[in-house]
């Protein structure tokens, strides 16, 4: 431990071997997939996939950059709900705030991961519990506003998560350009590397001049930033805003997260890994389905994918 | 520091500490005191009855909870576990109560198998405890749908009836099965030999290694134990509930981790007594009462619960740091 150089952690190899992993496991599902349908490799499929994976990309896309910093955000699937909730309800009183409304959601998740992260600074207590706390607030709230899908936007609206451009989904393409701009900045922007170097260590960060506590409010606001827009596009996929349709999310936002060799504790991993991360998961679903597997199995195949992947990286970073 | 900050920390510092030792105390009565302003009737024997039996089968699991947050652990799989479990029971297709030992001894048996891999996973794996016992939270969650197919059959004998909901003597039968194992817990905790070795791997694995303590089974004890209360509470709230389906006990885990931070366990292990833990389950089960006979809607008990956790984790936050 002592020879690794911690100042540069991502450029300390040229590619993050957990990279490489997740690349040879998604390469291992294609060539199966390829095997065993005929139907799966065409590239209508491959649009679908990811299409529909888009959700999860923004869910984990944010919990990612808490994870960086240290953090976890159990929150992410309470603000999808909310948020889904929040843009259906506005629209359905007032369609002509549509355009607007789409900004006012992701400024209310940011709004919502900036409370968690004020008061995880403030009071010190570990986020598991404050995002714990903040996601119970949240679904009493949204439940009490309604206890059934509610509320309705444009039509046109659904052309964000089912619009093409060419053959590529809109949905798809944002997300990718998400990933695309959250890996430049955290790997060529100071506060990008800020976040590392926090997530390694807040104190040492801390006197090297670097405010951790703004970089911690960032990181929790992104978070809550790409969970409303998850939730935006679940309302644009389905209409309504649906008092339930996060629940899933927050547990599914980290499974690519750790997939993609980010550390629980902070300071390490590439954002890359993440979205390799979910392209594996939405994949070997996609397969799954496919097979006719039962979503009963596919739960059970999604635990000890989580067991495997964190055993063999924590395997790794032994011998390292 | 000057002299003057420094007796206003300390200063501080003593008032903080005695808040965080009648901070239990306090809010029991305060609670019991508002809902009888509320509802006269609230400290009828009844009324009391129906608490107790309501809140045996959260605290049934905040005992094993405990453990394993004082080895600075965390177990997220307890409800999902619980479900399995009623699912098991299930299983037998049983009529007669001559087999609810039976039951009893497999549900255990199970339970002790899922807390020693949780165990296992955290410290031979080095697998941290919220991804081990999140994954096996799934992984019980897929072989019971796929064993239900979604819908639960079979039967029960009656006697879980009367265990999870009976009386004896005007004293619910799950109260009496908690008082057991809070005594057994109890003394193991705070009056055995293995009790400090837990405090000690939770205060600092390393240096308990260096004192001769083998952490590592200390800590898988712990799981062992959590499960095991775990598969214990879910029959008993089988029994209360009277059905089984697929969710038994849903939202129990993290009412668990709620409770202990309430009464007082740290998260960052080596503190806390079993006394808090309980009495944290009382004060969250005293909560939800008191939403509802406020005409509250149910949903609000999700609300204050939220606030409640946040607020009790940082006053004793504050409380270690300083």
């Amino acid at each position: 431990m002592a020879f690794t150089n911690t100042n540069r952690p991502t450029r300390r190899l040229p590619l993050d071997p957990s990279l490489i992993v997740v690349a040879l496991l998604l390469a291992a599902v294609v060539a199966v997939g390829f095997a065993l349908s005929d139907r799966f490799g065409t590239t209508r499929n491959f649009m679908n996939v990811l299409e529909q994976a888009a959700a999860l990309g923004f869910a984990s896309l944010g919990q990612a950059l808490v994870v960086i910093v240290g953090g976890i955000d159990l929150s992410i699937g309470a603000v999808v709900t909310a948020s889904t909730v929040f843009m259906a309800g506005v629209v359905d009183l007032h369609p002509a705030l549509m355009i607007p409304m789409i900004f006012g959601t992701l400024l209310f998740g940011a709004a919502i991961g900036f409370l968690n992260g004020f008061a995880i600074i403030k009071t010190g207590v570990h986020p598991l519990i404050v995002t714990l706390g903040t996601a119970s607030i949240l679904n009493g709230t949204v439940l009490i506003y309604t206890l059934q899908p509610t509320g309705g936007v444009p039509f046109w609206f659904e052309e964000f998560a089912y619009g093409r451009l060419g053959v590529i989904p809109i949905s798809g393409l944002v997300m990718l350009l998400c990933f695309a701009v959250v890996w430049f900045l955290l790997r060529y922007s100071k506060t990008g590397r800020a976040f590392y170097a926090v997530g390694g260590s807040p104190e040492a960060a801390r006197l090297n001049g670097i405010q951790s506590n703004r970089i911690i409010l960032m990181a929790y606001s992104a978070g809550g930033f790409f969970a409303a827009l998850s939730g935006t596009y679940f309302v644009s996929r389905t209409g309504v805003g649906d008092p339930r349709i996060g629940d899933p999310m927050t547990l599914a936002s980290i499974t690519p997260v750790i997939l993609g060799g980010l550390v629980l504790g902070g300071g390490k991993g590439n954002i890359l890994g993440v979205l390799l991360g979910v392209f594996l998961i939405s994949l070997i679903s996609n397969l799954l389905n496919y097979m006719n597997v039962s979503t009963f199995i596919q739960w059970v195949i999604q635990g000890l994918i989580i067991i495997f992947a964190v055993s063999i990286y924590v395997q790794k970073c032994k011998k390292l | 520091m000057s002299e003057v900050s420094a007796k206003a920390t300390e200063k501080t510092t003593q008032q903080m500490a005695l808040l965080r030792q009648f901070s239990v105390p306090i809010a029991l009565v305060a609670l019991v005191a508002t809902a009888t302003a509320v509802q006269p009737s609230f400290l009828s024997p009844n009324n009391i009855q129906d608490i107790l039996t309501q809140t045996a089968p959260l605290a049934l699991v905040v005992l094993g909870q405990a453990f394993v947050i004082l080895v600075r652990g965390l177990d997220l799989s307890v409800a999902s576990l619980m479900a399995s479990v009623a699912v098991l029971a299930t299983a037998f297709n049983a009529t007669s109560n001559v087999m609810i030992p039976l039951i009893f001894a497999s549900a255990i048996l199970v339970s002790a198998v899922v807390g020693l891999i949780n165990g296992l996973l955290v410290i031979k794996r080095n697998v941290s405890p919220f991804l081990a016992t999140l994954a096996m939270m799934i992984v019980l969650q897929g072989i019971r749908f796929y064993y239900t197919q979604g819908a639960p059959s079979g039967s029960l004998p009656e006697g879980f009836r009367f265990l999870g909901a009976g009386r004896i003597a005007g004293i619910p039968v799950n109260v009496i099965a908690f008082t057991i194992c809070f005594a057994g817990l109890a003394w193991l905790l705070h009056k055995s030999s293995f009790g400090r070795k837990i405090y000690i791997t939770g205060g600092n694995p390393a240096s308990a290694d260096l004192v001769g303590i083998r952490s590592d089974r200390v800590t898988i004890t712990c799981y062992v134990i959590c499960s095991v209360m775990a598969g214990i509470a879910g029959l008993f709230l089988m029994g209360f509930v009277g059905t089984v389906d697929n969710w038994v006990g849903r939202g129990y885990e993290l009412d668990a981790i709620v409770a202990c931070v309430i009464g007082g366990i740290a998260l960052t292990g080596g503190r806390g007594t079993l006394w808090g833990a309980a009495a944290g389950a009382l004060i969250l089960v005293l909560i939800f009462n008191i939403v509802i006979i406020m005409g509250l809607p149910v949903q609000a008990q999700m609300i204050i619960k939220g606030i409640i956790i946040i607020f009790a984790a940082a006053l004793f936050a504050k409380a270690i740091q300083a």
